[in-house]
């Protein structure tokens, strides 16, 4: 949902019924200006340049480093 | 011995002395109780206490040292639990009401293994609501408090553990450590804190907050005590599937007190971050400490360093919303305020946004990679600054007022991004009394290294020696 556009009222409300919130709960009055807080703090992640990086789904990380792996410019972006 | 003093002895002094059976485990169970008695009231370190159960602990392992059965340096130590870690036949409340009568049936992995170590289980302690949060708060089962100045947090989220160890009210506790959750309470309450390497420590068994994130770790009052706990604790478990299949050395044969010709790295970005003034102050001393002892200190950048709140924010929250997807449909209204909020909000990050931080996770760690070839060590603050407010929604750290909570995640956050372990160790107090930590951060599975470095600190300085007047 990160965007350099703000996330509107109309699409909050929107998110907020597909991800199942009830969306007549005045409670959403706090949520809202909280989730747009949220989703500016993850905004940076848009300036990093991950062309041709996989997501790393392997968490442990490897006890014997092997070597690192050149970076090239011929990898497919 | 005089009770009081038997409650600030380490691990391993209180292990030499149970050993050779000048001190009895009861005495020390006994004493710890009324440590807890005394203190309690004011810190509320713990949500369950066990004292019959403690007790009779006690006086069993009693008997089998004096039957010449003694299991090792943690038979008869008084150890607590964060209450996230599941205890067979003891409630378990993740630190809601929610979970107020839960019971697992089973022990964690983490609790059977300090069984079998023959550690005495003295209580549950408390925490931030299923972990998320670093400070300490709980309108459930009350704030924690800290023992330098009850007016201010533990830190979080294992808050209960961060005092419990401070206090005296246990010899180790274990905390779990999501975005700084062991170093941060360790740093705020002037204890050694360390975080394992990721797959190290097993996870079976403790309530999770983010599955790729989540590291259990110990609490203690001295790095050997981090060294005894994790022999005990370490090593591979079938039951997690993060589970590492890597050889375990005795942890204890880091405490060299010799850091000569160890590389440390300090990253520029830290020095360039929020940062208090005697914070910075007593960060450089500390790694003064170190160069005069022979480390050879050298600045280097991370430059990802500025992203870690991002990636390690996305991956936190949309994992946290996921695992507790169904407690927030059924149980929002019974959640602690703030957590419902970050559980909510955790819904509006999009598989797109969650893999984009995986992505940058891998550059990340390549970058953490590359550094960790040029140096042994990673080194900064743990805290940007002393221990705020209970409640206090901003810090000043610096010039600058910044919100709590990425404030006191700022310096952690990078090493559960990693992997990588990390220790808090005492290395000053602010003029008004409050404890400062440094982090000292090393390759996957290179504890022996962190832990070797964080005792040569530790035996040069006597930082941990000080006592909270409570």
């Amino acid at each position: 949902m990160s965007t350099k556009n703000p996330l509107t009222r109309e699409a909050f409300i929107y998110l907020a019924g597909q991800a199942g919130l009830d969306t007549s709960d005045p409670h959403l009055e706090e949520l809202f200006p909280y989730v747009q807080s949220v989703l500016a703090s993850i905004e940076s992640l848009q300036e990093i340049d991950v062309a041709g990086t996989e997501p790393d789904m392997a968490f442990i990380p490897l006890p014997q480093l092997p070597p690192l792996p050149q970076q090239s410019s011929t990898e497919q972006h | 011995m005089d009770p009081l003093e038997l409650c600030y002895l380490s691990a391993g002094d209180l292990s030499r002395l149970i050993k050779t059976r000048e001190v009895s485990p009861v005495e020390v169970v006994d004493a710890h109780l009324e440590r807890i008695s005394n203190t309690d009231g004011v810190l509320n370190s713990f949500i369950t206490l066990l004292p019959e159960q403690a007790r009779t602990a006690a006086r069993r392992a009693e008997n089998e040292i004096q039957g010449g059965n003694y299991r090792g340096p943690l038979h008869g130590v008084p150890v607590g639990l964060k209450d996230l870690f599941n205890t067979a036949g003891v409630r378990t409340t993740s630190g809601s009401r929610i979970f107020d009568s839960f019971v697992p049936d089973q022990d964690c992995t983490v609790a059977a293994r300090f069984l079998q170590a023959g550690a005495i289980l003295l209580g549950k302690l408390n925490m931030h609501p299923f972990a998320y949060g670093p400070t300490g708060e709980n309108e459930d089962y009350g704030h924690m408090h800290n023992p330098w100045n009850p007016e201010l947090i533990t830190g979080g989220s294992s808050g209960g553990s961060g005092s419990a160890t401070a206090a005296g009210q246990c010899t180790i506790t274990m905390g779990s450590d999501t975005g700084g959750s062991v170093r941060i309470p360790a740093a705020l309450c002037g204890i050694v804190g360390l975080k394992p390497t990721y797959g190290l420590v097993s996870r079976h068994g403790l309530t999770p907050l983010s599955w790729s994130l989540d590291h259990p770790g110990p609490m203690v009052r001295s790095v050997e005590d981090a060294a005894l706990a994790l022999n005990a604790i370490a090593g591979h478990d079938p039951n997690d599937v993060a589970s590492a299949q890597v050889s375990v050395p005795d942890y204890t044969s880091a405490l060299t007190g010799d850091v000569q010709g160890l590389r440390i790295g300090i990253p520029r970005e830290y020095l360039q971050a929020p940062l208090d003034p005697e914070v910075s102050q007593a960060f450089q001393q500390a790694i003064g400490v170190l160069e005069e002892m022979g480390a050879t200190v050298t600045e280097v950048d991370f430059p990802m360093f500025q992203h870690a709140q991002a990636i390690s924010g996305a991956i936190l929250m949309a994992e946290a919303s996921a695992y507790h997807r169904e407690l927030l449909a059924a149980n929002a209204d019974r959640l602690y305020p703030p957590v419902r909020l970050r559980l909510e909000a955790g819904l509006f990050i999009t598989s797109a946004d969650y893999l984009k931080a995986q992505q940058a996770r891998s550059l990340f760690n390549r970058e953490v990679r590359q550094l960790l070839e040029e140096v042994d060590l990673l080194a900064g603050p743990t805290e940007p600054v002393t221990a705020p407010r209970i409640l206090a929604s901003e810090v000043q750290a610096g010039e600058q007022i910044i919100g709590t909570t990425a404030a006191l995640t700022q310096f952690t956050r990078p090493y559960n991004i990693t992997g990588s372990p990390a220790i808090s160790v005492p290395c000053g107090f602010s003029e008004a009394g409050l404890p400062i930590g440094l982090q000292l951060a090393g390759k996957p599975f290179d504890e022996i290294t962190v832990l070797r470095a964080a005792h040569a600190y530790e035996q040069a300085t006597d930082w941990h020696r000080r006592r909270p007047q409570i």
